[in-house]
């Protein structure tokens, strides 16, 4: 008898340094929980829960995959136009042959998009048989953004763009293609190094 | 005499407990690289960009979240210590904005998470009028609006978090932003590999399918992490209010300070997800560590 009271004293002490420990329980008044008659093992929940969760992170990754392996083909046709320019526009950049090293940077993204607005100035003053001054100017990156959008201008931008999508100027290697962890991680996904854009641009449109 | 009258059952789902050592550890981990993310953000004019925003805004929830576990040890701490009581008026008080620093942290995280897809997703779906769309300042005042919207309802969970009424949309708010997060993903990963797809069809393309897979890891990870971080934690708030005194829901609650070191462990490893993998982020580290040498 006195050694079951040795056993009791030892857990109420350490049910007294566990309260200490969790003092803040006191609001939810634990009382004391009986373990008599489990009829499945204690951490039951426990095991369920952490089972369940990793079936479904299993799940979830297995079907990303098969979205990547098979998919839906009629989702190309199903697209608006305006995203269909834009893919276009987009196959037109990843064309370019990348090195290995990505250059992310607030740079890069202005200066793509100054090089679509480029491409619309470029089309204003073709028709006037005007060299465009703007290309250096195209180091600042400030001023283009302010280039006032329509809808009307998709149009050019379209007819700009043909001009970039030269058989021999789409090199898809790997390295070069849209890889998903460069749209999930990364900033803006145009992934162009700078210089090369300007002159490449600079090339085809004089 | 009467052993009856000690109902602690020797099979008691008695509290798993972390080491103090291990607690502290990972907490100041977790604080110091996230107190790095933000830094490097400020520091670097390169990053004041809306997504940089929303990975600092994720940073210091996840700092929040640390500082809480860290505090809230300090405290038990001083109580076994004796400096503090453990009914006195002060430490309930003190004990709720702690619980309010910590639901604030987690609905920090979801909204974060939920900004940074959205941002993505515009960024994708919307590229050519996305610095028009999400200008610096307007990411700013979005993040003033979730922080606001946080911090509100952290005090009112926090206060009234005796209630049912609470703790059902907190849970259900959980799985529900994880859900639009997956959806949002998804649909920029279809538009991701109809891009291959496109690409692939192009005469000289050698794209490999092995590609596609990295994307499919990416965002499991992302999702998975999050998940598994504080899913735990979640379920014991649910298990807390319902069924207390169930001895299985007990055995689940004892693992409490399990669950409270993964949270922590989200707050490490969600920067590496997502602040180190640009690489103007590393760049910018490498040349403040290489400066303070």
């Amino acid at each position: 008898m006195s050694a079951l009271r040795l056993i009791s004293n030892r857990t109420s002490q350490q049910a007294l340094s566990n309260s200490d420990y969790t003092w803040e329980y006191e609001y939810y008044e634990y009382g004391p929980v009986s373990f008599e008659g489990l009829k499945a093992h204690k951490y039951s929940i426990v095991i369920g829960f952490w089972v369940g969760l990793a079936v479904f992170v299993i799940f979830m990754f297995f079907v990303l995959t098969l979205l990547t392996k098979t998919g839906a083909p009629h989702q190309d046709n199903a697209e608006p136009s305006e995203k269909r320019f834009r893919m276009n526009s987009f196959v037109a950049d990843f064309g370019r042959p990348l090195d290995s090293e990505r250059v992310f940077s607030r740079q890069i993204a202005e200066e793509s998009r100054s090089l679509f607005h480029f491409c619309i100035n470029e089309v204003e003053h073709l028709d006037k048989a005007k060299q465009s001054q703007k290309g250096p100017g195209l180091e600042s990156n400030t001023h283009f953004q302010e280039v006032p959008r329509s809808s009307g201008m998709f149009e050019e931008d379209l007819n700009c763009l043909t001009k970039f999508n030269i058989p021999n100027f789409v090199n898809t290697e790997q390295n070069s293609s849209l890889g998903e962890d460069d749209l999930l991680i990364s900033e803006p996904p145009i992934i162009l190094e700078s210089k090369s854009v300007m002159q490449s641009s600079h090339r085809i449109l004089d | 005499e009467n052993i009856s009258d000690f109902s602690l059952n020797i099979t008691d789902c008695t509290q798993v407990v972390v080491p103090e050592e291990v607690f502290f550890t990972v907490a100041a981990a977790g604080i110091l690289e996230n107190l790095l993310v933000l830094i490097a953000v400020i520091r670097n004019k390169n990053l004041h960009l809306p997504m940089y925003v929303f990975i600092c805004s994720l940073a210091i929830s996840d700092m929040l979240g640390s500082l809480y576990k860290t505090l809230e040890n300090i405290f038990i701490i001083l109580c076994k210590m004796g400096y503090l009581t453990r009914r006195g008026d002060f430490e309930k008080k003190l004990d709720d904005a702690m619980d309010s620093m910590f639901i604030l942290s987690l609905l920090g995280s979801i909204f974060s998470l939920l900004a940074i897809a959205a941002d993505r997703y515009i960024t994708i779906f919307y590229a050519l009028r996305y610095h028009n769309i999400m200008t610096l300042r307007r990411a700013l005042a979005i993040l003033a609006i979730i922080w606001t919207f946080c911090a509100g309802s952290s005090i009112a969970i926090a206060l009234f978090s005796y209630e049912a009424a609470t703790v059902i949309p907190f849970t259900i708010l959980f799985p529900l932003m994880m859900f639009f997060i997956l959806c949002l993903y998804v649909h920029m990963f279809l538009l991701a590999r109809s891009h291959a797809k496109k690409i692939a069809s192009l005469p000289t393309s050698t794209v490999h399918q092995r590609t596609n897979m990295k994307g499919a890891i990416t965002l499991t990870i992302f999702l998975g992490v999050f998940l598994c971080c504080w899913a735990p934690f979640v379920l014991h708030i649910l298990l807390a209010r319902f069924c207390p005194h169930n001895p299985y829901c007990a055995c689940y609650m004892s693992i409490f300070h399990v669950n409270g070191t993964l949270i922590m462990c989200n707050a490490i490893i969600d920067p590496m997800i997502f602040a180190f993998r640009s690489p103007e982020l590393r760049s910018t580290f490498k040349k403040m560590f290489f400066c303070a040498r």
